[in-house]
């Protein structure tokens, strides 16, 4: 369990998270949804310790970034890292040295190629493959589903799952709406730094309706396409 | 083009006023410095004149990175590209070619330009899948991806280290030692993304420690070779050659107490001025290295802890 209280962040003078508390149980899969700029990753980072902020983050497991596995929206990879280094390297960090990759090697990754080369999609399921075999217990998952194709859209759905069922705690964003009523159990909206509703499953199809009608509106009118 | 330039200018005065100095006294100091160092280059052998020209080429063909070259293509139309390629090779190679043509060295101050013109039409990177074998694949990162972007630099190392025992030139053997220690103090000059930190479970020592462990072993894998090589031709001289291994561990050690001392930023002016008198008087070391590793303890702590 995580209990987040009155968690603020500003840069400067700009206000990026204002008062955010949120529980995140254990075993359940909490989405984050939100326009880009409505501070998803700036929370996230906060959560994980790479951000100085207000207000706290209270968890069982003490100190959490020991047990976090953080996968961010854009991942780094060093210029001349192959993706079994970039692996060992994140096993290494924890402790935990990676024999036999190849045969946790579900993404079927290039892993002797340089991991800079890969497309975004690759990118995203090296990284997700790294944090997964860190042995974790609380998982933040920036835009998972960004750049991956359909079949690994599929597998990173089930992982999802077996993480959840396995009692592990989950937080997810995502811009595509139907991956996350696949698989959260509460979906918060974030607005201007704000989290401004949640909702479980029962009420995912209305949220979604209400963000459609809020983010569409008569915006493609005001195009004027022809 | 002259929009790139000036561009070009801009981002290079903003990364001095960065890095903590006016963009003006850069240009006075690294003048003083390019001037001071080529004179001393040149006063040390016969050799000189090589390592110069190496020297200068690096320099022009590092602006020939291939997804750079790409995007100005992509950015500007052929005649306009070219052009500006060509102004940047000419800009990085002129203060070499002057130095050669000021010391009568006409002949390598001619290779010299006719390189910079000719590397205008290449672009240089790893386009296939090959990867750079390396010794260092179980504890990545610093060295692995060092070695790869660099291990011409030691390939140069050794060849000049041959070219001393061929030459009897113990100067150029320890300059071949310290240029491979050199090239392993670059690999920890750049601060990694706040990530590759926090991603540790350790405290702020062990992980200290536990670099400083890494950095030892692989910059011993890469120099020992090295040192044993010039105590077998140089053997009158071992025990110079044995302090100046030892002695560019501890430089090493330096800089990656250096490079955390300033985390999450890079190294700045105060560190590399300390790092500079450091490494010119080694017993300021008995303060840098102390200084060097609390600071460092603390910086780490805003993530680590």
């Amino acid at each position: 369990m995580i209990r987040i209280e009155q968690l603020s962040k500003n840069y400067g003078v700009k206000q990026v998270l204002r008062g955010i508390d949120l529980e995140l149980p254990a075993g359940r899969v909490h989405g984050i949804v939100g326009e880009n700029g409505a501070g998803k990753t700036t929370l996230f980072k906060c959560i994980a310790g790479l951000e100085r902020h207000e207000g706290t983050v209270h968890s069982e497991w003490s100190p959490l970034k020991n047990h976090l596995g953080f996968l961010q929206t854009d991942p780094f990879f060093f210029p001349k890292i192959t993706g079994r280094e970039y692996v060992q390297l994140l096993g290494n960090a924890r402790n935990l040295p990676q024999a036999d990759l190849d045969a946790k090697n579900v993404f079927d990754l290039p892993l002797d190629q340089y991991a800079a080369t890969y497309s975004t999609g690759m990118q995203k399921k090296l990284a997700l493959t790294a944090i997964l075999l860190q042995e974790n217990q609380v998982f933040i998952l920036d835009e998972p589903f960004n750049g991956v194709d359909i079949h690994s859209n599929i597998l990173i759905t089930e992982i999802i799952r077996t993480l959840r069922e396995l009692g592990k705690t989950l937080v997810i964003s995502s811009h595509i709406f139907s991956t996350l009523s696949d698989t959260c159990d509460q979906i918060s909206l974030l607005q201007n730094g704000r989290l401004v509703r949640t909702v479980g499953q029962a009420g995912f199809a209305e949220l979604e309706r209400e963000m459609r009608t809020f983010t569409v509106g008569d915006r493609v009118a005001m195009l004027g396409l022809q | 083009m002259r929009h790139y330039f000036q561009l070009q200018a801009r981002l290079l005065g903003r990364q001095l006023r960065d890095f903590g100095i006016h963009p003006a006294l850069a240009l006075l100091l690294g003048s003083l410095v390019f001037v001071g160092l080529s004179v001393i280059i040149f006063r040390k052998g016969e050799f000189a004149e090589y390592a110069y020209l190496m020297a200068a080429l690096s320099f022009v063909v590092s602006l020939s990175e291939r997804r750079r070259n790409e995007f100005l293509r992509g950015c500007y139309p052929l005649v306009t590209y070219r052009c500006i390629r060509l102004a940047e090779n000419g800009a990085v190679a002129l203060p070499f070619l002057l130095f050669q043509l000021a010391s009568g060295r006409g002949w390598e101050a001619a290779v010299l330009g006719a390189m910079a013109v000719a590397f205008v039409f290449f672009k240089f990177g790893w386009g296939g899948s090959f990867t750079i074998p390396t010794p260092f694949g179980k504890r990545p990162f610093e060295f692995l991806v060092g070695f790869r972007k660099t291990f011409y630099l030691h390939l140069f190392a050794y060849f000049l280290a041959i070219m001393a025992i061929v030459a009897t030139n113990f100067n150029l053997g320890i300059f071949s030692l310290l240029l491979v220690f050199m090239v392993c103090m670059a690999y920890y000059s750049e601060m990694e993304m706040s990530y590759y930190v926090w991603v540790h479970t350790q405290q702020p020592r062990d992980f200290l420690a536990n670099k400083i462990k890494t950095a030892i072993i692989h910059a011993s894998i890469l120099t020992l070779p090295l040192v044993t090589l010039l105590a077998i031709f140089f053997s009158a001289n071992t025990p110079i050659i044995l302090a100046l291994y030892g002695l560019g561990l501890l430089y090493l050690t330096t800089m990656i107490l250096a490079k955390y001392a300033a985390y999450p930023h890079g190294i700045g002016l105060p560190q590399s001025l300390l790092l500079a008198f450091s490494f010119s008087l080694p017993p300021l070391l008995f303060f840098a290295i102390p200084y060097f590793y609390k600071n460092s303890v603390k910086r780490l702590n805003l993530v680590l802890k």
